[in-house]
């Protein structure tokens, strides 16, 4: 079984600037990551085709560890709609093995994710972030218990059904 | 998936959920067996048949798993929109300032 994972949210803020805000690595940097987490690292190639990586640190009491999660631009509508693959990646933006991490073997290597911009009320943006085919196998049921401790490293994005 | 929907409404014989589902028993008992060994249903002897039902706890598991990535995603919208705001009143200030 595959499920697509939606989260949405309704930012005070005009598409101009949620757009930017995605698709310039400075700006990024800025909010990459939870509360209390630092992004330092970030690189963004914006067209079809091109490759990011995105960085998030875990704060000092939490490790502190570095987090990549990297892929390629599959579509980009600007102002509207950025698609792209993602994936676990290293500091050089090459892909991650799930399974090398302690990941279940079924874990996905690439996760298709579109994040559709709609600017409504005229000044405000809907965000929409969609992660398609997550797989819920048998393997995931009986991983899940150990998972959750280390899922921070997965930096993906990710949303309740 | 469809025999674990039918399940969430309670425990059911092979006989029953093959009939609900229109498929043939032998069909129904090969998927049971499928969920069994993944210790998602439980089957439980009640004189001639075999009663079917749900193991809660693989389904909870499923839930927190859902949970911590929602967490994390919503975490980073949290961390965005603060930054826009931030943004904004900066922006705000600045206007102002190039006013008279």
């Amino acid at each position: 079984m595959k499920v697509d994972l939606v989260v949405t949210r309704i930012i005070d803020a005009t598409v101009e600037l949620v757009w930017k805000a995605w698709t310039d690595p400075e700006q990024v940097m800025r909010w990459w990551g939870p509360k209390d987490y630092t992004s330092p690292l970030c690189k963004i190639d914006l067209r079809e085709g091109g490759k990011y990586l995105f960085c998030m640190r875990a704060p000092q009491e939490q490790g502190g560890q570095d987090s990549y999660s990297g892929g390629a631009y599959k579509k980009i509508v600007p102002m509207k709609l950025l698609e792209f693959t993602q994936g676990l990646a290293d500091k050089d933006g090459h892909k991650i093995d799930p399974a090398q991490i302690g990941m279940p073997p079924d874990f996905p290597r690439e996760i298709r994710t579109e994040v559709v911009f709609k600017a409504i009320r005229g000044d405000m943006t809907e965000l929409t972030i969609t992660e398609y085919d997550w797989p819920v196998g048998q393997m995931y049921v009986f991983s899940l218990a150990g998972l959750h401790q280390s899922i921070d490293k997965l930096a993906v994005v990710l949303a309740k059904r | 998936m469809r025999i674990v929907e039918l399940l969430r409404d309670g425990p059911r014989p092979v006989g029953e959920i093959a009939g609900r589902l229109q498929l043939r028993q032998p069909q129904v008992s090969k998927h049971l067996r499928v969920l069994s060994d993944a210790g998602l249903v439980k089957a439980r002897p009640v004189a001639q048949q075999r009663i079917y039902q749900l193991q809660p706890k693989p389904f909870a598991e499923l839930d927190t798993w859902l949970d911590t990535f929602h967490r994390t995603w919503e975490g980073r919208l949290d961390s965005l929109e603060e930054y826009l705001n931030e943004l904004q009143a900066i922006q705000r200030k600045r206007e102002k300032k190039k006013m008279p």
